[in-house]
């Protein structure tokens, strides 16, 4: 072990916290919440320590453990996702104490919820995929615990799948990483470009990078590995969700940044490839979320939007190669944005849920009125997530945009054609605009419409929310339009601290965040999020009932759901029967010979069988199963070992 | 130094110690108990002494021939083998104290167990392949008694169903012997191998199937492919007799007589990129995907881990017949871990079923609540099992994956991939035991199980060392591995 001691105690702190917390609680639950919150804390402060005093890269190396080593190393882009994790973590942990009052089993929560944290710090401090891969598996076995926690049907079927996902993605990864390995001969993230570098033949590169893009892609939701995600987020408890959504997601972002920034630096193919997907998932989770009439869903699916924001960046990278500057910067300010908007959302769901059991928007319509805390901080981060100038949304979409652009330009000087990326320009633009719809529709929804029902019971529930929420959900929502109305301050600094680890070069002049050029983006995304809300999702998504009431509904086909009517069938169905069908054939290959011999060599004793039955019944069994041992292969082949010998006595004498 | 004759000591005095032992008319447990347990206490410390300081020569007892004898030697790969064995064999017995209160003729079980123990350290340290053939007999019958000791129909017929497949292997096995008698230059084990190309001409072809039997013959106490239906029959033996026997000592003695084979008689470099290689290295990866399925199907819990078993044995052989010194390295690592792993699976459900007397699957429904340190072990051992890092499952299947890459091979390179899509299989056999433990479906009653808890510390002692071992060694494995370099490296 040498380096920096620190990186190792980011590590295990939580993950001994962990064991400490469920002793603790099997005495004590009130001790436990405030151990808990008291690990939680620590764990951002020594974070905020180490960033605020940030200056040079460290490292830390164990060379013994697990066989190949462990190699941390703390740069800005790691020092910088670390914040907002340990960040996260301590307003969910202040949160959860409320959260969990009534909820069972709380003692496995927190300390899966520590080992989790303690996994993913090792996730974003790993500087050898190897290490990487180590800390994502546990990641992904113990954030299992939080999808299952409600143990409902609907829960665990969802955890399953999680868990499916997870354990086929890494095993799909490491295969990756063994390819890799062969093709690079190393893991170090700060080695792979120059091993890959000098490749000629990229074939089985591709391969690698596709295998554990698999891996990586499954995690952060990457369209088609985002089967699970619907159905995970809104099952897991509200903290867990923000967290899984906010964090857990970015280290798949993580892992597909080291090889699309480090393997496949500047390489047109791969960021083509990581385009078409990120595309895909974009506009899909958007459009999904308009139709949705659950809150949780709503967010679920608006996270695996955001994610394909993220990898239009990711992709624009490898597109732009050398002029990456905008598209790297908007790919980490959009990492970072994200999860404190999703942070703030996912709690509010949380209060929500706490104080009605109920997630739909039917039932929870007009809970919010007259609740201006909830309010409020729904309003920053749903502007911010809608990428309305002034909040942080805007700065890293504006960035994300840009770049798209830039190279339009840059394709258009050269005479290239560029209708498939202004193609990409649009539904870019277009699915902002479906952002904004969804995010009217559930502010609408709670905020502004009533409830013919229960508005009055809603209105009565004044204490609707703890001290500790308050201070989680308000101190988290007020860091959004911070970094949005002081971008230059803020969001340039961030930037310029992160962008070293994707290679990113450094802009040619400062971006004017709010100059006429910029604002055109937000504005077209606005205009046609007004008109799909008010055509689409008034008109369309909005039916009386026989009280003549409106109400949401659920206009998507429960059928057409990838997970149900493809991965299912094929991992429950096909492959069991091809499998049982192999076992069954090479069971019979063994017995038929044995019958086959039986039937043809050894019939006297077949014979011999038949005639012991007449015998008592246990004497019968034994003597036919030793018959059955004499008409079996290995008794075959032993006479035929013996006759061998004998053959081999007389050759070789 | 001391002298070779101390070998005999670990082999003959626990055979001793089970001889005598129905002489004894113990009229309490306690007593018995006692003397058992010191018996295998100083033979494991004995053991372990004679690994740390034993002699570096052999001894010859008997010779039968100019180049035929029986003699004792200790080299690596015994340290290995002996090793594994003798740590396990205490806890094993300690586990055993409780689990055979149930059952019934206490005496001649322990007295063949206890037996059991100094053949087993016999196979390890037996210096020539004529020993080792001699030790490798004498473990099938003196544990033929064990397998049949409920004495019902069942476990007679899978007793006469083992000792049928073990005779016949050790006959297919013979006739490799025969191949290195005749065309080696010693029946001593060499690292390196023992023919002698002068010999053999042209005449490979037939050296070659000599080695195929000899690998099939061994290969049938490992359960290869097609050889492998006496290992679930011989499931109904009492589960001390299941999880070391037939997780440890016996199959892991036909794994360890191939190691002998193939890279101490035949040689690595003799058999590498044969047709030998691929017909031994296909009914490996056929073993491996078959009893990882298998073990899907099966709903029996002791069943399910035998099947697993299966599959888990022939990822050794695959690190085995890659023929390079990394694979073999992959092979002695999975053999330690795999060892401890699935011992440790094994007693969790030999818990459940001494507690409850449930032996399905789909019974043990909720368990995980009343018996959480059986089932939290089970469900660490599970995810060593699958693979899952930092744990030691990991540590030996990325060293047989990446043995299997470096060779550059196809065959090799279809291994990894199958080794990959076992483990997956292995995740949806094992998970599903404790999702079902922890997270029982809706409507669960758990009033039913108010008798439900978890065992005392008999058991739970055993359990608990397995599982600090599968943690210690899966994030601190780097000593273990550079001994096994050394051995592969014929150092």
């Amino acid at each position: 072990m040498e380096g920096n001691l620190i990186l190792l105690f980011l590590v295990l702190f939580p993950m001994v916290g962990a064991i400490a917390s469920y002793l603790i609680g099997r005495a004590n639950k009130e001790a436990r919440n405030y151990f808990v919150a008291a690990v939680a804390v620590i764990e951002f402060f020594v974070m905020a320590y180490l960033f605020v005093t940030f200056k040079e890269t460290t490292a830390f190396v164990w060379k013994e453990f697990c066989g190949r080593g462990m190699y941390l190393e703390l740069d800005g882009f790691r020092v910088l996702n670390l914040l907002v994790a340990a960040f996260m973590w301590m307003m969910t942990t202040l949160f959860s104490k409320e959260y969990f009052k009534n909820l069972r089993n709380r003692n496995r929560y927190y300390l899966f919820t520590l080992l989790t944290l303690g996994a993913t710090v090792g996730v974003f401090l790993s500087a050898d995929l190897f290490t990487t891969f180590i800390f994502f598996e546990i990641m992904s076995f113990t954030s299992y615990v939080w999808v299952a926690h409600d143990e409902t049907e609907g829960s665990m079927r969802a955890a399953a799948t999680y868990l499916a996902v997870g354990v086929i993605g890494g095993l799909v990864m490491l295969m990756g990483l063994f390819l890799l390995y062969t093709q690079a001969g190393t893991l170090q993230i700060n080695e792979l470009y120059e091993a890959c570098h000098g490749i000629q033949d990229k074939t089985m590169l591709y391969v690698a990078g596709g295998c554990i893009l698999v891996g990586f892609g499954a995690k952060a939701g990457m369209f088609p590995l985002h089967i699970w995600l619907p159905k995970a987020y809104p099952a897991a408890p509200a903290p867990a969700t923000a967290l899984l959504s906010g964090i857990l997601s970015k280290t798949g972002i993580y892992g597909i940044l080291v090889v699309s920034a480090q393997v496949f630096l500047h390489d047109a193919a791969w960021g083509n490839m990581i385009l078409v997907f990120g595309v895909i998932t974009m506009f899909l989770g958007a459009f999904l979320a308009v139709f949705s009439i659950d809150m949780k869903r709503t967010l679920a699916l608006s996270s695996m939007s955001q994610i394909g924001f993220i990898l239009v960046g990711v992709g624009m990278q490898g597109l732009l190669g050398h002029h990456n500057a905008l598209a790297v910067r908007g790919t980490l300010l959009h990492m970072i944005n994200h999860s404190f908007i999703k942070l703030v959302l996912f709690m509010i769901a949380g209060v929500v849920f706490l104080n009605l059991g109920k997630l739909d928007l039917n039932s929870i319509r007009g809970f919010g009125r007259k609740k201006l805390c909830l309010m409020g901080s729904f309003l920053m981060a749903g502007l911010g997530v809608m990428g309305i100038p002034l909040w942080n949304g805007y700065i890293s979409k504006t960035l994300l945009h840009e770049s798209i652009v830039e190279y339009i330009h840059l394709l258009q000087e050269e005479g290239t054609a560029v209708v498939s990326y202004q193609a990409v320009e649009w539904i870019f633009l277009f699915t902002g605009g479906l952002t904004i719809a969804y995010i009217i529709k559930l502010f609408v929804a709670i905020f502004v419409e009533k409830n013919d029902e229960t508005q009055e019971e809603f209105d009565a529930k004044k204490n609707y929310m703890s001290a500790a929420s308050t201070f989680a959900i308000v101190g988290s929502a007020v860091i959004i339009p911070i970094l949005g109305f002081l971008p230059t301050l803020t969001q340039d600094r961030i930037a310029d601290l992160g962008q070293g680890f994707m290679h990113g070069e450094n802009p040619a002049h400062a971006v004017h965040y709010f100059n006429f050029e910029n604002l055109k983006g937000a504005i077209i995304s606005l205009v046609i999020g007004l008109v799909v809300y008010f055509v689409v999702v008034r008109l369309l998504l909005m039916k009386k009932d026989e009280a003549g009431r409106k109400v949401y509904i659920n206009a998507w086909p429960a059928w057409l759901d990838l997970e149900n009517i493809v991965y299912r069938p094929i991992i429950l169905v096909f492959l069991p029967f091809a499998f049982a069908f192999v076992c069954r054939v090479f069971e019979k290959l063994t017995d038929g010979v044995i019958a086959l011999l039986g039937n043809t060599v050894f019939t006297p004793i077949m014979a011999e069988k038949q005639k012991s039955k007449k015998e008592n019944e246990f004497k019968a069994n034994i003597k036919s199963i030793s018959s059955e041992i004499r008409g079996s292969i290995t008794y075959a082949l032993l006479m035929y070992g013996i006759g061998m010998v004998v053959i081999l006595y007389y050759l070789l004498r | 130094m001391t002298s070779p004759i101390l070998l005999l000591v670990p082999i003959l005095f626990p055979l001793l110690g089970a001889l005598v032992l129905p002489l004894f008319h113990f009229e309490s447990r306690n007593k018995r108990q006692i003397y058992v347990g010191t018996i295998v206490v100083l033979n494991t410390i004995f053991t372990y002494l004679l690994l740390w300081y034993g002699p570096s020569e052999g001894i010859t007892l008997i010779k039968l021939t100019s180049d035929f004898s029986i003699g004792l030697k200790i080299d690596g790969l015994s340290k290995v083998f002996a090793g594994l064995v003798a740590a396990l064999w205490p806890f094993a017995t300690l586990f055993a104290f409780e689990y055979m209160t149930h059952e019934k003729r206490e005496n001649y079980f322990f007295s063949f167990y206890t037996g059991t123990f100094g053949v087993t350290v016999g196979i390890a340290f037996s210096a020539n392949i004529a020993t080792l053939y001699l030790f490798y007999e004498l473990l099938t019958l003196i544990t033929l008694p064990l397998v049949m000791h409920s004495m019902n129909e069942k476990s007679i017929k899978a007793g006469i169903t083992y000792i049928a497949y073990s005779v016949g292997g050790a006959a297919m096995a013979f006739i490799g012997i025969v191949m290195i008698m005749t065309y080696g230059t010693g029946a001593d084990f060499v690292f390196g191998g023992v023919l002698d190309l002068a010999k053999i001409g042209d005449k490979s072809n037939l050296v070659l199937l000599g080695y195929v039997f000899a690998f099939f013959g061994f290969g049938v106490k490992t359960a290869v492919f097609p050889f492998y239906k006496w290992l679930p029959m011989a499931g109904v033996a009492p589960t001390p007799v299941t999880a070391l026997l037939h997780a440890v000592a016996v199959v892991k003695s036909g794994a360890f007589a191939i190691m002998r084979v193939t890279y101490y008689c035949f040689g690595a470099d003799f058999l590498r990129d044969t047709w030998a290689q691929y017909v031994v290295m296909t009914a490996v990866l056929i073993t491996i995907l078959f009893g990882s399925s298998m073990a899907l199907k099966e709903q029996h819990l002791k069943r399910r881990l035998a099947y697993s078993t299966i599959s888990n044995l022939s990822y050794i052989l695959f690190g085995v017949v890659l023929m390079s010194p990394a694979g073999l390295v992959g092979g002695l690592t999975h053999m330690i871990f795999h060892g401890v792993m699935k011992i440790a699976l094994f007693f969790c459900v030999g818990a459940v079923m001494f507690k409850t007397h449930k032996e399905y699957v789909y019974e043990i429904e909720g368990f995980g609540r009343k018996m959480p340190f059986v089932f939290s072990i089970f469900t660490i051992a599970a995810i060593a099992l699958v693979g899952v890092p930092p744990l030691t499952g990991f540590i030996s299947k990325w060293n047989l994956a990446y043995a299997a890459v470096e060779t550059g091979k196809v065959l090799p390179a279809i291994g990894v991939f199958v080794l990959l899509l076992s483990a997956l299989l292995t995740a949806m056999y094992l998970l599903t035991i404790s999702v079902r433990a922890f997270f029982p479906a809706k409507g669960f009653d758990e009033t039913k199980l108010a008798h439900v808890e978890d065992p005392r510390w008999y058991m739970t002692v055993p359990l608990g060392v397995f599982t600090v071992a599968i943690i210690v060694f899966g994030i601190h494995s780097a000593p273990l591995v550079e001994f096994f370099t050394r051995i592969a490296n014929g150092l």
